[in-house]
């Protein structure tokens, strides 16, 4: 539809029309089973290679574990010592429970936040002279993908209040204070995953929003700068929110 | 005025929910430079708590920005 207009009309058009491609979910092919049209969007797409990194990564670091470590697993098992610590640190003798929840939902968010690096931006990159063949967008920028997760972390919330706490603790703690918290304490587990998935959602999308402006008004110099804040900063600093609080949440649940 | 023009000037101003998190941030993050100086052994736990701190804060931005976005693209 761009070809159309030409000149000034096209570049003016151009920035809106990235912004707006950018923000939209592509389906990038259906799938016939059982009757029904799975649409797969680039999102389930980026999730697939996601997930085969991580798979990938957990495979090759867990092989051949030794007594003595060599670089890889002292790696590996400094992370695990660091969430191990900090699981402690914030929820008590049932940490060990939760520390594999947690831990995947961080390395899952990491490398999520982080995979998008691998691929070129695509957009300024070549000056629209070639395409990339498939470009891994931040796939946190897609609101299902973030509410799956707060919804997950609510249902655990939940129902590891009601196992631990026992049917009576778990009522007794909705009362907690007083009987007049019981609208409120009811209210949080709306509140909770609402705020949890909408800023996750909010803060990728906002910078990937703005790192899709720069690259469009400044295509040189400017964006690999910009994007050490907006990509690799912004990325990891909401991947620790997400478990910390997903974190504290589940440490004011059971303790 | 149109439902579209309407519609842009309500996203800017639900954007100004920004400035909560703009005035709010910056006094967390100056009191938590104090804390640390005055006790850098406590910094583990003083980062946690800004952290924590900044995430809550930042939200009420992050609905701001995403009620505009919802009122452009929609």
């Amino acid at each position: 539809m761009s070809e159309a207009v030409g000149g000034t009309v096209h570049e003016a058009m151009s920035i809106s029309e990235k912004i707006t491609e950018g923000m939209g979910i592509k389906t990038v092919f259906t799938i016939d089973a059982f009757g029904l049209k799975i649409p797969i969007s680039d999102t389930v797409i980026s999730m697939w290679i996601v997930m085969a990194l991580i798979i990938l990564a957990a495979f090759i670091l867990t092989r051949k574990m030794r007594e003595i470590p060599k670089k890889p697993q002292l790696m590996l098992e400094a992370c695990i010592g660091f969430m191990d610590d900090f699981a402690k640190e914030k929820i008590g003798h049932h940490a060990r429970t939760f520390l594999p929840f947690l831990g995947t939902i961080f390395i899952f968010l990491i490398v999520a936040n982080l995979a998008p690096m691998l691929t070129p931006a695509g957009t300024g990159l070549y000056a629209g002279q070639m395409e990339p063949l498939f470009v891994i967008k931040p796939l946190t920028r897609d609101i299902n993908v973030t509410a799956a997760l707060a919804i997950i972390v609510i249902v655990t919330v939940f129902f590891s209040s009601i196992i631990i706490r026992g049917p009576v603790g778990y009522l007794k703690h909705l009362v907690h204070p007083t009987p007049v918290m019981l609208p409120f304490n009811i209210m949080e587990y709306a509140i909770k995953p609402l705020s949890l998935c909408l800023r996750l959602f909010g803060n990728i999308l906002g910078a990937y929003i703005i790192m899709l402006l720069i690259e469009c008004v400044v295509p040189i110099a400017i964006p690999p700068l910009a994007g050490l804040y907006f990509d690799l900063f912004d990325g990891l600093i909401q991947a620790v929110v997400f478990a910390f609080l997903s974190t504290i949440y589940i440490a004011e649940a059971v303790e | 005025m149109d439902v579209q023009t309407a519609a842009c000037i309500g996203a800017g101003i639900a954007v100004l929910t920004g400035l909560g998190a703009g005035f709010g941030i910056p006094i967390a993050t100056g009191k938590t430079s104090e804390a640390i100086a005055r006790q850098p052994e406590a910094s583990g736990k003083i980062t946690g708590s800004f952290l924590l701190g900044i995430a809550l804060a930042e939200a009420t931005a992050i609905y701001g920005l995403v009620v505009a976005l919802l009122l452009i693209f929609k």
